[in-house]
């Protein structure tokens, strides 16, 4: 049967310059002519249109599971290489971190609650009971001289680089956690938080209470106001995928989750920013000899920096598409 | 334990062409992670021999060089190379495979499924990103997947968390196109030329259309079965259509090459079929099975 064979021929012919075609990378369908793409085109439409009657007159499974693939592959290169830009596309990637953060005060809010307000919670508890100190803190801490202009050695220069890439490493694992806990419907973020500030408030409410402020304070300015703002962003992100599945709204969990799906992760990758800059600063910075009043000023400009970027940057495009409620 | 997944999703394009994907199974996918955790294992194991076999070597060489300072220097930041090269291969291992390979990792191209957009289409780099940086949820309590597990028992398309927020489905990859296309085209031609399968009507009575496509369908695919179960099948087929055809129903049962005239018999039934001229298709609707297989 000569149509047959023409049909055949057809199908493969096209299966086979698709296959060519996706391999020659994302540009090759640009380099085509005009005649050459309105064949592949016209082809792709008598494939699918095959395909249709294949499945409503009850062909063969193999005929239909044959066409299916050829338009598969030919759906993803004549639609693969479109890039849809989507609204938020517009703001360039600088300014998409900011703009996330923004979206979602709210959870901004309340990771820094569950942060902070654990921390503050049991720094009073301690100076009202110092003996929630053995309870508290770890072993290692209790005797902890933190470095200082008196302290000046405690972590050796040679020591640096791999003390900063072990406090790198174990921030970012922290802040993916709070970022991926928040599937827990949040449960997992929020206790993560939570013994972070304990932590933190312990540690402080401690070395307050032996008279040892002023030389953790010192040790903990440079770096810790990029440290914990990260963190309590992290924890943002871990909230606002918890949100979806607390709050879907009109749509389906699975919807929610992928609707703000991609603010989660931009602010998840602008916190890993924030941790690597933080790191490097606590691994250098931090035990140098500057003094006192260096270190606050080096808190204040880092904090002011990521006021000024996270409530200016990218604010004059139009809104993110995930921002409207 | 049936869990309630589909095992296969239709995605619409935007010209109206609806795409089959068979989904991924539990079982496919663990043993892809299985050999993913096997060989992100050996990727760790041989940064570290190579790093601390050249690493050595350097120390050695500064320290004949009598610089005592930069030797030590340089094990220091070789070991914060070290940390942080794991910290990515730990995180980044999915990621980047995913990514750089539109939605496929080593283990489950061994394994032959791979990671699509809800969409159709390859997935990129932010869907990697998404659907791997969450996986520490869905491997609650590490390293059981129990609520990943659970998460896709229940869901309908057999996703985990990660998949869902990223907006990601796992399918089965085929890799060879099946070989019989002959067939499946004539079937097109006909029917794009106004002669789809029709009812056979002959002299001594009516061959269904279901019947026609079972014909096609045990011809497609009969040699794929054990000879016992084509020889079964073929006979259940053709049995009926033997006094229409004029054939000896009883002499044919007992004859020793049964099987292989029943398959003449099918073939020449097909062939009637298909060289018949389109005419008013009668008692379409016949309730039949629909497939044997």
């Amino acid at each position: 049967m000569q149509d047959a064979e023409e049909k055949l021929d057809q199908w493969m012919r096209f299966y086979r310059s698709v296959q060519v075609l996706l391999r020659a990378g994302p540009r090759a369908l640009r380099r085509l002519s005009a005649a050459e793409l309105t064949r592949l085109i016209d082809d792709y439409q008598g494939l699918t249109a095959d395909l249709a009657r294949a499945r409503s007159f009850g062909a063969a499974r193999q005929t239909v599971d044959q066409l299916n693939r050829i338009a598969v592959a030919g759906h993803n290169l004549l639609y693969g290489q479109i890039r849809l830009r989507e609204a938020g596309a517009t703001t360039r990637w600088f300014g998409r971190f900011a703009r996330a953060v923004r979206a979602h005060v709210w959870a901004v809010a309340l990771s820094a609650t569950m942060l902070f307000g654990s921390a503050v919670v049991s720094f009073v508890a301690i100076q009202l009971d110092p003996h929630l100190g053995y309870d508290l803190l770890d072993e290692s801490f209790l005797d902890f001289d933190p470095a200082s202009k008196e302290n000046l050695h405690n972590i050796p220069s040679l020591a640096r680089p791999v003390i900063s890439s072990l406090i790198i490493s174990n921030n970012i694992q922290v802040t993916l956690l709070a970022f991926g806990f928040g599937l827990t419907a949040g449960l997992g973020t929020s206790l993560l938080l939570i013994f972070n500030g304990i932590h933190l408030g312990s540690v402080a409410g401690w070395m307050t209470l032996h008279g040892k402020q002023r030389a953790l304070w010192g040790w903990i300015m440079p770096h810790g106001g990029t440290e914990l703002l990260a963190i309590c962003l992290a924890g943002a992100a871990g909230y606002l995928l918890a949100s979806a599945i607390i709050a879907p709204g009109q749509v389906r969990r699975s919807t929610a989750l992928k609707r703000v799906g991609t603010d989660a992760l931009t602010i998840e990758l602008g916190c890993m920013v924030m941790l690597v800059i933080a790191g490097f600063i606590e691994g250098f910075v931090s035990p140098s000899q500057i003094d006192y009043a260096s270190r606050i000023g080096v808190l204040v400009m880092s904090l002011a920096l990521w006021a000024i970027y996270l409530l200016s940057a990218g604010r004059d495009r139009t809104p993110l598409v995930s921002s409207d409620p | 334990m049936k869990s309630n997944m589909d095992e296969s999703v239709f995605i619409s394009t935007p010209d109206h062409v609806s795409l089959e994907f068979e989904l991924a199974g539990p079982g496919s996918r663990f043993s892809a992670y299985v050999i993913d955790f096997i060989f992100n294992v050996l990727l760790i194991v041989v940064i570290f021999l190579v790093v601390f076999l050249t690493g050595g070597l350097f120390t050695l060489r500064s320290l004949v060089t009598s610089s005592q300072g930069s030797s030590s220097w340089s094990a220091s930041w070789i070991l914060a190379f070290l940390v942080l090269v794991i910290f990515l291969i730990n995180w980044g291992y999915y990621i980047f495979f995913e990514g750089l390979w539109q939605g496929s990792t080593p283990g489950k191209k061994r394994v032959g499924i791979r990671v699509i957009r809800q969409d159709g289409l390859p997935i990129g780099w932010r869907e990697a990103a998404l659907r791997n940086l969450v996986r520490a949820a869905d491997m609650l309590p590490p390293p059981c997947y129990l609520l990943g597990g659970l998460v896709m028992y229940f869901d309908p398309l057999g996703r985990r968390l990660g998949d869902m927020v990223a907006g990601t489905y796992v399918v089965v990859e085929k890799f060879a196109l099946a070989e019989q296309g002959a067939s499946g085209a004539a079937w097109a031609t006909r029917v794009e030329q106004g002669r789809s399968r029709q009812a056979l009507t002959l002299a001594r009575g009516m061959i269904s259309a279901q019947q026609i496509g079972l014909i096609e369908q045990f011809l497609a695919r009969g040699r794929e079965l054990s000879q016992e179960r084509r020889a079964l099948l073929v006979w259940q087929i053709a049995e009926p259509l033997l006094s229409m055809l004029g054939e000896d129903r009883d002499s044919l049962a007992r004859s020793a090459d049964r099987t292989e005239r029943c398959e003449q018999i099918l073939l020449q039934v097909l062939d009637l079929a298909q060289s018949r001229e389109p005419h008013v298709a009668v008692a379409r609707k016949t309730p039949q099975p629909s497939s044997l297989f």
